[in-house]
């Protein structure tokens, strides 16, 4: 535990170290490489964002003969198919793949497969329904494809409707620790950099390769990233690249979805370990970073049990041969001290990003930190007990989206 | 990056840890906390942008409150014990470093925001 506190650590310094450096390239006169591109948008009932999306679609620079956007229309019930048709019949580039109540709904994974077999681009891109790009993301994330050992790339995530509420404004905090330091550092250190499953691209002939996205996982996007870096790609981080999204805005919904990331990254774990630890393709620091990667949703697990042993162990004297296990308690108690570098991280995210107010509510992160203690736990549980009774319950929940508070966008 | 602050302050933070360290009025479950307090105000702060008396006086501060919190904290856990027996005692001692997590985050994020320039978030269409 006590190996996280050095690695927050040193990805903050890290960060503040690139702070300086702009990676904006993709500028006039340095595209070189432009590639045909599809863009997958995977969508279930998401009638109060679509329209958003599709219309942001309409107006990237992208050469628009070079581009396809498939928009998967996931056994929605409300009006997404019909508005995503409209936009099929205004853009010969866009089209619209509806799946039936029968064999749609099931996850993202699965849409994304159905998706990708109508892709006809060189590279895919990956876009949630709630998700706002930039008008050149497609030129800045293809660029970084000139280099054949790149397998994907991803762009940074910034919060969209971060003043609507106090959940908002957390996740928006927990995004800046993510992306402004975590992802970033990573990439500069030659580490693992996560694929985040949305705002950002990959080869599609990789995706073919590998027979596609894997369905039983949860975290379809942690899994891909695994699944590239073993076979030897990279994936380049471009903090300038911004995509902004919605978070969610309700404690439930917090719930769920970060309930699927905690499952979802448990199943990776469970995956990809052991190939990250015998990996050719992989570099030692690459391996560590890995392993801290897969097992970090695993961590406030060990805080819990070390509140909850602590106590009768105080009462306990142990005799010499358990004085080993007695240092237990204290180091994971002041790992706890570890775990809270993240809050390091996202204060020098805002202090990178000039955002004074928001700093403000650094502190409020204690109660998502607790939250994610029972949720990680939570998870655990239950995946421990679907792997006994080896029945897959692993229902994909879907966040709601409701399409207010798009404070960067102007109308 | 303030090399020249960093160094300063890892001296300066070095100095108040070792008097901590040998001074016996302060509890054991408050030296950790205020060390590694130390450590990392001084190596996430001093880089910043800001004047070095402003940072030192923060750090002096951050002390000051460290010392107070964990003393009051002591002393409310001293008394719970002698009511509600030891039971308090082992609570306090292991809910110690979440106790400090609240000072130490708050410290730390309030004087961010006395390094950091305020700005508007750009919009999306520039």
């Amino acid at each position: 535990m006590a190996s996280y506190l050095m690695r927050h650590y040193i990805f903050t310094l890290t960060a503040l170290r690139r702070a300086k450096k702009s990676q904006r390239r993709a500028t006039k006169g340095n595209i070189a490489y432009q590639p045909v591109v599809s863009i997958l948008i995977p969508a279930r009932n998401e009638e109060r964002v679509i329209g958003r999306i599709l219309r942001r679609m309409t107006e990237l620079t992208y050469p628009k003969d070079k581009m396809q956007i498939i928009v998967i229309d996931d056994a929605s019930t409300d009006a997404t198919g019909r508005i995503a048709e409209e936009y099929s019949k205004l853009h010969g580039h866009i089209e619209v793949i509806h799946r039936s109540k029968k064999e749609g709904g099931i996850g993202k994974a699965a849409a994304l497969n159905v998706g990708s077999k109508h892709a006809e681009g060189e590279i895919i891109v990956c876009f949630d329904a709630d998700y706002y790009p930039q008008r050149e993301i497609l030129e800045e994330l293809t660029m970084e494809f000139a280099d054949p050992k790149v397998g994907a790339v991803q762009g940074r995530i910034i919060v969209l409707n971060e003043p609507k509420n106090i959940v908002t404004r957390l996740v928006a905090l927990e995004r800046i620790g993510g992306y402004r330091i975590d992802q970033l550092a990573r990439d500069s250190l030659g580490l693992i950099t996560q694929f985040g499953g949305t705002a950002g691209a990959f080869r599609r002939s990789l995706l073919e390769g590998l027979g596609g996205w894997d369905e039983s996982i949860l975290a379809e996007d942690t899994d891909l990233t695994f699944r590239l870096y073993l076979m030897g790609y990279k994936i380049p981080y471009l903090y300038d690249t911004e995509c902004y999204e919605e978070a969610v805005e309700s404690w439930h919904a917090y719930w769920k979805q970060r309930y699927r990331w905690a499952k979802g990254h448990m199943q990776c774990a469970f995956k990809h370990l052991t190939s990250v630890l015998k990996s050719k393709n992989l570099s030692l620091k690459e391996k560590i970073d890995g392993f801290l990667l897969l097992n970090i949703y695993f961590m406030p697990v060990f805080v819990l049990l070390s509140w909850i042993t602590g106590i009768p162990l105080f009462f306990l004297h142990p005799p010499q041969w358990f004085s080993f296990f007695w240092a237990f308690i204290p180091i994971s108690l002041y790992s706890f001290v570890g775990n809270f570098a993240p809050f390091f991280e996202v204060g020098i995210g805002t202090y990178l990003d000039n955002r004074n107010r928001a700093q403000w509510l650094i502190p409020l992160l204690i109660f998502t930190f607790l939250l994610n203690i029972f949720i990680c736990t939570k998870a655990l549980v239950d995946l421990t007990i679907s792997k006994i009774i080896r029945r897959n319950n692993n229902q994909w929940i879907k966040t709601p989206h409701s399409g207010n508070g798009n404070t960067y966008i102007k109308n | 990056m303030r090399a020249s602050h960093v160094v300063l302050g890892l001296l300066l933070g070095t100095s108040i840890s070792c008097t901590f360290l040998f001074f016996p009025f302060i509890g054991e479950e408050a030296i950790f906390p205020l060390i590694m307090f130390n450590f990392f105000f001084v190596s996430l702060t001093f880089p910043l942008d800001g004047t070095l008396q402003r940072k030192i006086c923060m750090l002096l501060i951050g002390n000051i409150i460290g010392l107070l919190w964990n003393h009051i904290f002591s002393l409310f856990a001293n008394a719970a014990c002698s009511y509600f027996g030891e039971f308090c005692n082992a609570l306090f001692i292991i809910m110690n470093p979440f106790l400090n997590l609240f000072w130490i985050v708050s410290f730390w994020s309030m004087s961010l925001t006395l390094l950091t320039t305020p700005k508007i978030r750009r919009r999306t269409e520039s």
